[in-house]
């Protein structure tokens, strides 16, 4: 193995990778600017959506004011509009209103105050929520107001006071955050190293390049390592800028937003070196692994396009072991660490939660290296399997 | 400089089962020569180049190329051959410049000693004007130049050329020719497949014609009317593949 004629044909396959605009969008493009793009209209959305449904939670139908005295003013109290209406449930079905109000007597002389809402939509629920806290405060004050009169001191009401303290409260950004983005990294590390890798096998191929190169005085050991070396670069580059952009745009969109969710979510994003420095570590067999099996099942065809048809099934394939992460409760265990894919994953979301275990994290990457190590070597067979190279 | 021994290389093709590409093919090919292997479309030209070439490895028989086994000794052959087809294989997205360097690196030049060599393949070929142009802007022939710039570069002593001169115009055909004529000059071992009766004869001092794998005869022109009789090489040609009696039904009907 020679390391000059190997760095030679790497420094020309990433030369031609990047001026391949198909893989110049997939390395570059979809992770520097679609996905932060995407994100911000997301956001966007979700806030007018919101600002939507909050404006016209405001404003709600009421029948029946006159049955319990002082509701009009509870409401108000609690900025709440209303106008009269005879029946509710339409007015609210029409969507003329968000929400209604009617107090009723029951047969036994007690009072009910009866809240119509449809729960399935948002601005319905605010409004219905809003209802409730103004009927809740309403409540308390007039009993404060009779326990006066009774001279009972406000104490008897208020025992105590109730605080729900978050112990996981930095932890949640880190858990929202490794249990999405895992998933979105590796299936975008996929999608990044895929044009790379057909284009530099089926690819050349099709342009008749790659008998030229096999005349060359190279080893064709040293021409596929070369050629995964430069696929691996385009997934591991995908994965970096796919990092980086997430990061930078979820703190920017924690800047930019008033929802609570998306802010506490900016606040724990864990962006210091030392996590990121783990995470790329972590990727880095996986890197390798997807850019070995890609440039494996890629040689098998004879053009572009029927690699990308041999390569689809592969991403899919791919994306079960994603997808088995996502269920709730899944933990990295010892045994759960040696899947490839999933291992990864966990693992990531894991280290963005601040709690790994070094033993799961050798595990992965001694498994995930093995796997590199076994899709590498499949790689070089099939490379210099003839019947592949030059199939009719 | 080429030794080539009951060379014979078989397929297993899907459908069709084994085929046999290259059957037994034996020739020699000496400095200062030029070789052609002429035949018809699936012949086994560019299976005995590719063999030649180290891309394909034979299933029996031997190939020797300047003194090394392309089996035992890929490496040492590849850096004594040039090999250049019809298809150019060129890198569409890099620029003549990039693509020379590229080659000449991994012939082992580096630093002055490639540069200079670069400069002189691209004076040459009068392509310095379009050194740095990306080659899918160029034009056919402009493109054939740098393929033949790529051989150049590493200026080796044996030249494989698989039907060089493929689909292209009557000039830039010509660009190729001068540089083969010019190669034989300089002393260089050339085998050169085609198709084309002309080129064949104009170009080849010892012609091996193959057929279904197998080579029928091989000599030079003088030899080759000698044995057959006939003296255009079209007409020699199809003695050899056997189809005389179907060009003078023809030439009857005509």
């Amino acid at each position: 193995m020679r390391f000059d004629s190997v760095s030679t044909i790497y420094r020309k396959e990433m030369l031609d990778s990047v001026r391949d605009h198909r893989t110049l969008l997939s390395m570059v493009v979809v992770p520097l600017i679609a996905l932060p793009v995407l994100s911000l209209f997301v956001v966007k959305m979700v806030t007018v959506v919101e600002r939507r449904a909050g404006a016209k939670a405001q404003t709600i139908a009421i029948s029946g004011a006159e049955r319990l005295p002082g509701l009009l003013n509870a409401l108000a109290g609690a900025g709440l509009k209303f106008v009269p209406r005879e029946d509710l449930e339409a007015a609210i079905e029409s969507k003329e209103f968000a929400a209604g109000v009617e107090p009723v007597e029951l047969p036994d002389g007690r009072k009910e105050v009866r809240i119509y809402a449809d729960l399935t939509r948002q601005d319905s629920e605010m409004a219905a929520q809003r209802i409730r806290a103004a009927l809740d405060q309403f409540k308390e004050t007039n009993a404060r107001i009779r326990l006066r009169e009774m001279g009972v001191p406000d104490e008897v009401l208020t025992p105590f006071t109730v605080e729900r303290v978050n112990v996981a409260q930095k932890k949640m950004a880190g858990f929202m955050w490794g249990s999405v983005l895992g998933y979105v990294v590796v299936f975008l590390m996929s999608s990044g190293g895929m044009y790379a890798a057909i284009d530099l096998t089926a690819g050349e191929k099709e342009r008749r390049t790659l008998e030229i190169l096999l005349s060359a005085p190279a080893g064709r050991s040293e021409i596929i390592l070369a050629k995964i070396l430069a696929t691996t670069t385009a997934v591991f580059v995908t994965a970096f800028l796919t990092l980086a952009s997430l990061a930078v745009s979820f703190v920017y969109i924690g800047r930019q937003v008033a929802q609570p969710m998306l802010k506490a979510l900016s606040e724990g994003v864990p962006l210091d070196i030392g996590t990121l420095g783990l995470i790329l570590l972590a990727l880095l067999p996986t890197a390798v692994m997807i850019a070995s099996i890609m440039v494996a099942v890629a040689l098998f065809a004879k053009s572009y396009k029927e690699a990308v048809s041999y390569l689809t099934p592969v991403m899919i394939a791919a994306i079960f072991p994603l997808i088995a992460g996502l269920l709730p409760g899944t933990q990295l265990t010892p045994a759960l660490a040696l899947i490839p894919l999933f291992n990864v994953c966990q693992l990531m979301k894991e280290i963005f939660l601040g709690d790994y275990s070094r033993l799961s994290l050798v595990i992965t990457l001694v498994s995930n290296t093995v796997y590199a190590a076994a899709a590498y070597y499949f790689a070089v067979r099939v490379f210099k399997s003839e019947s592949v190279l030059f199939r009719t | 400089m080429i030794q080539v021994r009951n060379l014979t290389k078989v397929f297993n093709v899907p459908k069709r089962g084994v085929v046999r590409a290259v059957d037994h093919v034996s020739f020699e090919v000496r400095a200062g020569e030029i070789f052609g292997l002429l035949g018809p479309n699936g012949a086994g030209k560019t299976t005995t180049l590719r063999i030649l070439a180290t891309v394909l490895q034979p299933t029996e028989g031997t190939a020797v190329l300047g003194g090394y086994d392309v089996v035992q000794q890929p490496e040492q052959v590849r850096r004594q051959i040039g090999f250049l087809s019809g298809d150019m294989g060129l890198y569409h997205r890099l620029t003549p410049r990039e693509i020379l360097t590229f080659f000449g690196k991994l012939n082992g030049f580096r630093g002055a000693e490639l540069k200079q060599r670069l400069s002189d393949v691209l004076a040459r070929l009068g392509i310095e004007n379009i050194a740095d142009v990306k080659v899918d802007k160029l034009s056919t022939g402009q493109r054939q130049r740098v393929a033949v710039a790529r051989t150049l570069v590493q200026d080796p002593p044996i030249l494989i050329l698989d039907e060089p001169a493929s689909g292209l115009d009557v000039p830039t055909a010509r660009v190729i020719e001068e540089y083969i004529l010019e190669a034989r000059n300089a002393g260089k071992c050339i085998i050169l497949s085609t198709h084309v009766m002309e080129e064949a004869e104009y170009l080849c001092d010892r012609i091996a014609v193959i057929h279904e794998g197998r080579i029928t005869a091989t000599g030079t022109m003088a030899e080759l009317r000698a044995a057959t009789g006939k003296e255009r090489l079209r007409e020699i040609f199809l003695c050899l593949l056997g189809l005389e009696s179907l060009e003078r039904k023809t030439s009857r009907a005509i």
